[in-house]
């Protein structure tokens, strides 16, 4: 991806984040003709084939390092993990301090820890192709059938709404097609889930507005907007390429059952840190 | 990729087809709708009806639990054909099934159990694509074209499913379950060296037909084959939510539904960090 593709999607972040997502919508179809769309594999319905086996290679921290201000500038970070050097999620003070302190004490309490299903975006964190995701799509849906932890998201594009009285860990996702670009609205979190190790977190107030742009037929942008006001001061937008797997690959079915006996050996203080009803 | 498109188009009378909801008169056979490919169109969201999940073998009623006969159509007396040692573990399992099952531990449920359960499915295709999600666990099983080797030599709870057409029926040939799973809540099981051939049948729009043969020579005599009929949620609103455990205090897991108020968890900051920092 060139300097000038980043810069384009920098403006379009920019665009998502000052404006409706209506008004988002007219910038969307210019921006992916961009892709040579012809070279794109398409189903019968016109939209872009994304189906097959997918990972994120450029992993999770790269994408963070991407990360974007609510103002729409890249933010350069180091690596943060080595360096310390506190990512620049714009939490509220309190948020901030408990995150902090969660981080600094509190790792055990990382739903992952405890085999919970990783929520939205961080499913797409996977590390270097280890956990790869497979897409099936019809004219109604997009299915994403990811690896870690047997995790599977149903996106119906029938224009339906989100549900009411309902909470989960991966939310509600509704999809939709601005020009070539699939858009998947997320809602209905339930205020349990963390976006990586380092305790950074979200909660039942969360949105997430992912776009998938395939970019030529074995890469697909992905960038994903999170909201949350109890939590953050303003949205902020990740992105990171995701690239098809050889064509002999297929998953591995992952399974997690680590959790209730991870615990027990986890000092007594943390006991049973995982049980969010303690 | 999945299953192979030679596969499906040699197996289908063609694409010619698509849409059609109409009985063969030769035959008196439904002749399902079609995919583009010409495989019969299997999408939707399924589940069984009846106690099979209970107890797949004929039962009395007990508390919870409706009378019902044995869904094995095969051997004829709807009985499992256990080997003398593995029907004395089943009777062990059945004793203990409260505290024994797989299930408990929110294990997925395996193939067959996992079509038994009172939970929706759903089935999700495209040309040369088949994918079945169902509610429980969030399980999910990908049929791959049996040009693609099974992964011998690793179980997964759910198998290792290869996919092919015979006729309009969709035969999923599952390899690699492990021993990790039961049949049923009442303690009805296999080994490691479980083979089960599924037949999947569409009778009607909303109808399905659902055969499983299970062949295990370490427990069964025989090959033996059970039957279940699957019924489609024609409700436009139908969705598989989310089913997720949470390990609770006492260390039991527990389904929780994403419905259900406790399913969320409400913040209150300052309180969470104090309390936090009170026990760190």
């Amino acid at each position: 991806m060139g300097k000038l593709r980043e810069a384009a999607i920098g403006f379009l972040f920019l665009t998502v984040l000052l404006s409706t997502p209506q008004a988002a919508i007219a910038q969307t179809p210019e921006e992916s003709h961009k892709n040579k769309p012809s070279d794109l594999p398409r189903l019968a319905d016109g939209h872009p084939n994304l189906q097959g086996l997918w990972h994120n290679e450029s992993g999770y921290q790269a994408a963070l390092k991407n990360l974007k201000g609510g103002g729409g500038l890249a933010v350069a970070l180091g690596d943060f993990h080595s360096a310390g050097v506190p990512l620049p999620f714009p939490y509220w003070p309190i948020t901030k301090q408990i995150q902090e302190y969660r981080d600094l004490h509190d790792p055990y309490h990382d739903p992952e820890a405890h085999c919970h299903l990783p929520g939205v975006p961080r499913e797409i964190e996977q590390p270097s192709s280890l956990f790869p995701f497979r897409i099936i799509q019809d004219e109604k849906y997009v299915v994403i059938l990811y690896e870690y932890t047997h995790d599977v998201r149903i996106i119906p594009e029938d224009g339906s709404s989100h549900p009411q009285h309902y909470w989960a860990w991966d939310g509600d996702s509704r999809g939709h097609w601005e020009g070539d670009t699939l858009v998947v609205d997320v809602t209905n979190f339930n205020g349990r889930t963390w976006l990586d190790m380092e305790a950074n977190f979200v909660d039942e107030n969360e949105h997430v507005v992912e776009r998938y742009t395939m970019t030529s037929p074995d890469t697909i942008t992905y960038a994903a907007t999170v909201e949350d006001p109890s939590v953050f001061t303003k949205p902020w937008t990740m992105e990171l390429e995701l690239k098809r797997n050889p064509a002999k690959d297929q998953i591995v079915y992952y399974d997690c059952h680590e959790g209730e006996r991870d615990v027990e050996h986890y000092p007594k203080s943390e006991g049973n840190a995982a049980n969010p009803h303690d | 990729m999945i299953l192979a498109t030679a596969l499906t188009i040699a197996a289908c009378p063609g694409p010619q087809n698509t849409g059609a909801r109409v009985n063969d008169p030769a035959t008196g056979s439904y002749s399902p709708p079609r995919l583009s490919d010409g495989a019969p169109d299997f999408r939707g969201i399924w589940q069984a009806q009846g106690t099979a999940y209970l107890n797949i073998e004929g039962h009395p009623a007990e508390v919870g639990v409706r009378a019902s006969p044995s869904v094995v159509i095969d051997p004829a007396d709807g009985k499992i054909p256990y080997r003398p040692d593995a029907r004395r573990k089943q009777t062990q399992n059945y004793q203990s099934r409260l505290t024994t099952d797989p299930a408990i531990n929110c294990f997925q449920a395996g193939v067959p159990r996992a079509i038994l359960l009172p939970a929706p499915f759903q089935i999700f295709q495209s040309a040369g694509n088949l994918a079945i999600v169902y509610t429980d666990n969030h399980s999910y099983r990908i049929v791959l074209s049996p040009s693609i080797p099974h992964d011998d030599g690793i179980d997964f709870f759910m198998g290792d499913s290869r996919g092919h057409w015979e006729a309009d029926a969709l035969v999923i040939d599952v390899t690699d379950l492990g021993d990790q799973t039961w049949l049923d809540a009442a303690g009805n099981f296999h080994s490691d060296q479980l083979h089960v051939v599924e037949r999947y049948t569409l009778l009607g729009p909303n109808t399905m037909k659902y055969e499983a043969t299970m062949t295990d020579p370490k427990i069964y005599m025989r090959p033996w084959t059970l039957r279940v009929l699957l019924f489609r949620d024609r409700r436009s609103s139908a969705r598989i939510v989310e089913d997720e455990c949470i390990d609770g205090p006492d260390g039991v897991w527990h389904h929780i539904s994403p419905f259900d108020p406790k399913a969320v968890l409400h913040h209150d900051y300052p309180a969470e960090l104090a309390s936090e920092r009170n026990h760190p």
